[in-house]
């Protein structure tokens, strides 16, 4: 069954109507001092959430004011910070203590008052914030945060399991096979598909109930431009470092791929959201690129 | 009774070390990231024998790098330590990206991160070295994460501990922004927005081979794995964390090196033994475990998790005596026990075999045949060497080959000819485990008759003068010349001693079908006329059979110019060659006007192809008319000769005028030369006479036989010149540096030169040849008493001399 599926596909994407892409805007963040890793686009594409190389730190950037608002100054506080469907930014901060053992915590950041809460304690072990499409959560090993009893739905990894929590009712799917895990999950903007990464399988679409979608290949960072596709990162290395890097474009059924960037452009670490792309270059240059795509 | 001990023993650790690791999910989490992946274009193949460029049964770096990660894993989880690993296999797809990697690290929430690599030097392979080297992110010394140049350093120090390797330096930290300045501060991927304590290590050096068999071995990877967790304990803090050690080392023969050309450092340099049984033994000889070195040349074996105490291990092969040690075992330590292992040598050394094998009746052997001696064990060089007679004695050497199972003795210079060689090995001659031959070993052969590579023809000789234009040095043998090494063994140096070079595209040597060996060097610059040159040929020149020269060449000449201007008359320029016929017997000869000239335009040429056949081939270009100008005894023909070396004889063909005398050929000497030459000779014959024309008269013995059976007489303005007539109408033309003596003289007239002396005549005052001889002397003893004249054939020039002589 899966195999005719699969084959059906094949053949529709041959016979599919080739889309045309074209970039309309493509300009640096000028308002962004220093070099700048791990954007991430608000859903809405107005504000976007940025760090520095060393994820030392988390910044606001508002695209309607312009301005720069600093959200921590905390270690790691960069890494993995996520929009929740509240407008509140989730965020995790780490510290090493004297047993040289690296303990994070739990942050919520209310934009309304401008100040940060710690909603899950310091703790040993892994921890990461999750976006909610009603608000947001903490998950670590040992206790979970949520703002509030409803959020919504939720989606993340954990080891080599995709989690989705629809209203508080959490299910773990293990669709395909992936020894060293799963990374990236994301809700698409209908909330009827979730994306991740699978290492050494690539980009799975699934539905909400687990069942394989589409695969969109061995590309990371895949991250939702509008129902139907998402930008993705696509780099070589030579073991020790990076020797191509670019954005892709990709059709959420599988069946269309385009070039953002060129592979020696370095670019890297794509976001989307309300239309926008942002993206971000080896040495932290923040790009906001606009699309059209012609059906 | 064992095992409750060994829990025990586990729990009390356990116990213990909890005091320092608090509770148990408070033990560090060390994400283990193995390097590379998948045998494909960003993975480390290092070509080892026995196996193929490509073979992933060799050396890849995926593959050690995830055995070390497998070690490590297990030894961790061991310790209590909380683990994740990149990947378990060795395809492309386990080859993550570098940025999956950092996620999946940031997310399984890892401590430490550990990024398991070997290094390699991108040199030539002459340049090899081996240390370990760890890198963090940043520059140096300052870590972006802090404490990751600790982790980098705790592990190091550890990795250099092991003693199974052979390391060339001290271990090494640095910053990779700082390593590698040519990225521009982007950093080893795994290490860019990680956020553990992170490091890439680069354990030792992969492309250093005796290393790359070290890493094929996978308990040598374990190892190295198993340091890593003490690099882990170390920076943590923590100690005992495991409550058993591991004993591991290298076996090598303690003497027999290693055969191969690779670069070997310390004892790398020594045989790793391969297929060695490795016994673990308690200290009552019970068997506790028992491993196999491998066949790739490391040694390596390797003994885990054992209880702290003392062992014994126990190293048996059958081609070396089994050695035993006792070792201490420490808990979470790793005991090095390396073997050098003594070789058995259970018989009496003797030889199996030898060359040259020669019998009575037996043809002769090459006078520089090396004497080969194949013993049945590895011979200790000094009392063999010692125990080693040749008879009658020769100068020589000795090298040992084939791990000094073979002796070779190569004769200085070479044997003397005709001779018979005993060669005896005394019985005193060891093999290296000391043990001496029970009989001497005797062996014999006879020499050919020649045993030097003889010089027949060479220019230039001592002293002569060289045109200085496109000057050519030319050395002829009686043999083919080895080619090869030609430019170490001919040298000339100009007045300062300055090596001159060649014109290197233009040498020519002989081969197998030229009639004569030779070696023809064109200078690659001209002379300074009126300079001395020096000629230093090598007596290492040699045949293709190695026999060389008996002695070295080392000799001055003069550059001249042979064009310069004459004061005599001239009375054949060269410039045209109408009326010119050849002539001669056996021979194809033309004659033309060619451009090659010293003076006006043109000169003449008289090309010429004998019949190798015939006896006495002779080449003549005859005038239409002799010329206009009168020759009388005392007068001199001087003429230019362009030098083929054809060695060849040039005759100036004379013609008797009226009737006044007859007819005669006279010698300008043997074209052994190249390049313009002015040569004069003085005409001793009475009469009157013209110049009817030249000849070319081949060589069929002596030192010229078989040289010139083709070439081209080119010669430019001929001149006369009236000649001083001493009392017999013959004049003398004395060469400077010949002399001539005793004089008066009763037996032996001698002649001696700076140059090759080819021959010397006798004649009597009337013209008449009395004597000739092809050395420097002649026996007067039974000469009529008188005046004569000496004529001495140097450098192909005549030097003519009065002598007297008396009884
Ligand atoms: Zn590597």
């Amino acid at each position: 069954m899966k195999r005719i599926f699969f084959a059906l596909m094949v053949g529709w994407a041959l016979v599919a109507v080739a889309q045309r892409v074209t970039v309309t805007e493509q300009s640096r963040l000028l308002p962004v001092e220093g070099p700048a890793y791990y954007p991430v686009l608000s859903h809405d594409g107005e504000q976007l959430l940025f760090t520095s190389e060393s994820t030392q730190g988390l910044n606001l950037y508002d695209f309607g004011t312009r301005a720069v608002t600093r959200v921590s100054d905390e270690p790691g506080a960069g890494y993995g910070a996520v929009f929740g469907g509240d407008g509140s930014i989730y965020y995790v901060s780490q510290e090493r203590r004297e047993n040289k053992l690296i303990y994070r915590t739990g942050h919520r950041y209310d934009q309304a008052t401008g100040r940060s809460a710690v909603v899950l304690e310091a703790q040993h072990g892994p921890m990461q914030p999750v976006a909610a499409t009603r608000g947001g959560a903490m998950k670590s090993r040992a206790r979970n945060y949520s703002s509030a009893k409803a959020v919504g739905t939720a989606v993340y990894t954990q080891g080599s399991e995709v989690i989705i929590d629809i209203a508080g009712r959490e299910r773990r799917f293990s669709p395909v096979e992936s020894w060293a895990g799963y990374l990236w999950a994301s809700l698409s903007p209908d909330g009827q598909r979730v994306a991740f990464f699978a290492a050494e399988q690539g980009i799975i679409i699934i539905d909400l109930n687990g069942n394989v979608l589409a695969r969109l290949g061995n590309y990371e960072m895949p991250c939702w431009y509008d129902d139907n596709y998402l930008v993705a990162q696509n780099t070589t290395d030579d073991g020790r470092q990076f020797t191509s890097s670019q954005i892709l474009l990709l059709k959420a059924d599988g069946t269309y791929k385009h070039e953002l960037t060129r592979p020696t452009s370095m670019t890297m670490q794509p976001t989307a959201g309300g239309g926008k792309i942002v993206y971000t270059t080896i040495d932290g240059n923040l790009t906001l690129m606009k699309i059209n795509i012609q059906q | 009774m064992k095992r409750f001990y060994f829990f025990s023993l586990l729990l009390m650790a356990l116990v213990m070390g909890m005091g320092v690791k608090a509770a148990a999910q408070d033990m560090p989490h060390i994400y283990i990231n193995p390097g590379h992946g998948g045998h494909d274009s960003d993975d480390r193949n290092v070509v080892v024998p026995p196996f193929a460029s490509g073979d992933t049964a060799g050396f890849w770096e995926s593959n050690s790098n995830l055995w070390k990660g497998f070690a490590l894993q297990e030894v961790l989880r061991k310790k209590g330590y909380t683990t994740s690993i990149s990947r378990l296999a060795n395809q492309t797809s386990n080859d993550l990206a570098l940025s999956t990697i950092v996620a999946l690290c940031n997310q399984s929430g890892a401590d430490v991160f550990y990024s398991i690599h070997s290094n390699a030097t991108g040199a030539g392979e002459n340049y090899r070295i081996n240390f370990p080297l760890g890198l963090y992110r940043g520059p140096d010394n300052q870590p972006i994460v802090p404490e990751s140049d600790r982790l980098a350093l705790e592990l190091v120090k550890v990795l250099y501990q092991n003693q199974s390797t052979v390391w060339t330096s001290n271990y090494a930290t640095r910053g990779d922004w700082s390593f590698y300045p040519q990225w521009n501060n982007q950093g080893l991927g795994v290490l860019r927005g990680n956020n553990a304590i992170s490091m890439l290590d680069e354990g030792s050096f992969h492309d250093y081979i005796p290393e790359t068999y070290r890493l094929i071995n996978h308990d040598y990877d374990w190892v190295e794995g198993f340091n890593f967790s003490i690099g882990a304990d170390n920076f943590f803090g923590y100690s005992e964390t495991l409550p058993q050690g591991i004993i591991t080392g290298n076996l090598r023969d303690e003497r027999v090196m290693r055969t191969a050309t690779y670069v070997m450092h310390g004892a790398d340099a020594r045989q790793p033994i391969n297929g060695a049984t490795v016994r673990l033994l308690d200290l009552y000889d019970n068997e506790l475990a028992t491993t196999t070195t491998d066949q790739l040349q490391n040694g390596i074996y390797l003994f885990k998790y054992l209880d702290p105490g003392q062992y014994k291990v126990e190293v048996s092969e059958p081609e070396h005596f089994t050695q035993t040690k006792i070792v201490e075992v420490t808990a979470n330590a790793v005991t090095y026990c390396n073997f050098d292992l003594k070789k058995v040598r259970n018989t009496p050394p003797e030889v199996v075999s030898y060359s040259p094998v020669w019998n009575d009746g037996d043809d002769p052997v090459l006078c520089n045949t090396p004497v080969v001696i194949n013993f049945n064990w590895d011979m200790d060089i000094p009392s063999t060497e010692a125990a080693f007679e040749i008879s009658p004695a020769v100068e020589g050497s000795f090298t040992w080959e084939d791990t000094n199972y073979r002796l070779v003795f190569t004769p200085t210079d070479a044997y003397d000819v005709n001779t018979h060689y005993t060669v005896t090995v005394r019985a005193s001659a060891e093999h290296a485990g000391g043990t001496a031959m029970e009989h001497d070993f005797t062996m014999g052969f006879t020499t050919q008759e020649r045993n030097h590579m003889a010089v027949t023809a060479l220019f230039p000789r001592e002293d002569v003068a060289v045109h200085y234009k496109s000057p050519i040095i030319e050395l002829r043998t009686d043999a083919q010349v080895n080619g090869l090494n030609v430019y170490d063994n001919f040298h000339v140096y100009d007045k300062n001693g300055n090596e001159l070079g060649y014109n290197r595209r233009q040498l020519k040597c002989g081969n197998s079908t030229s009639p004569y060996g030779f070696v023809r060097l064109p200078m690659a610059n001209d002379f300074n006329v009126g300079e001395k040159y020096r000629l230093y040929v090598e007596r290492w020149v040699q045949d293709m059979d190695g026999i060389h020269l008996a002695e070295e060449i080392d000799h001055e000449f003069v550059a001249v110019d042979a064009g310069e201007a004459k004061a005599e008359q001239v009375i054949y320029d060269g410039e045209q060659v109408d009326g010119i016929t050849t002539g001669g017997s056996n021979v194809n000869a033309k004659v033309t006007a060619v451009t090659t000239h010293l003076f006006g335009s043109k000169a003449m040429q008289l090309a010429y192809e004998f019949d190798a056949e015939d006896d006495e081939p002779v080449a003549t270009a005859s005038f239409a008319e002799p010329l206009e100008q009168q020759f009388t005894a005392g007068d001199t023909i001087m003429l230019h000769i362009d030098g083929d070396m054809s060695c060849n004889e040039l005759l100036a063909c004379f013609e008797a005028v009226d009737g006044d005398g007859d007819d005669f050929d006279l010698s300008l000497g043997d074209i052994d030369y190249h390049g313009w030459r002015f040569v004069k000779c003085p005409v001793e014959n009475r009469g009157t006479f013209r110049l009817k024309g030249f000849a070319v008269k081949h060589h069929t013995q002596g030192y010229a036989k078989n040289m010139g059976l083709t070439g081209k007489l080119i010669l430019d303005d001929v001149l006369w010149s009236e000649g001083e007539i001493f009392e017999s109408g013959v004049s003398e033309t004395t060469l400077a540096g010949v002399t001539v003596q005793p004089n008066p003289s009763s037996d032996y007239i001698v002649a001696s030169a700076a140059g090759y002396i080819r021959g010397v005549e006798l004649y009597g005052m009337n013209g008449q040849l009395v004597a000739r001889n092809g050395a420097n002397y002649i026996n007067v003893t039974g000469i009529a008493a008188g005046t004569y004249v000496f004529k001495v054939y140097v450098n192909g020039l005549v030097s003519t001399h009065k002598v007297v002589v008396v009884h």
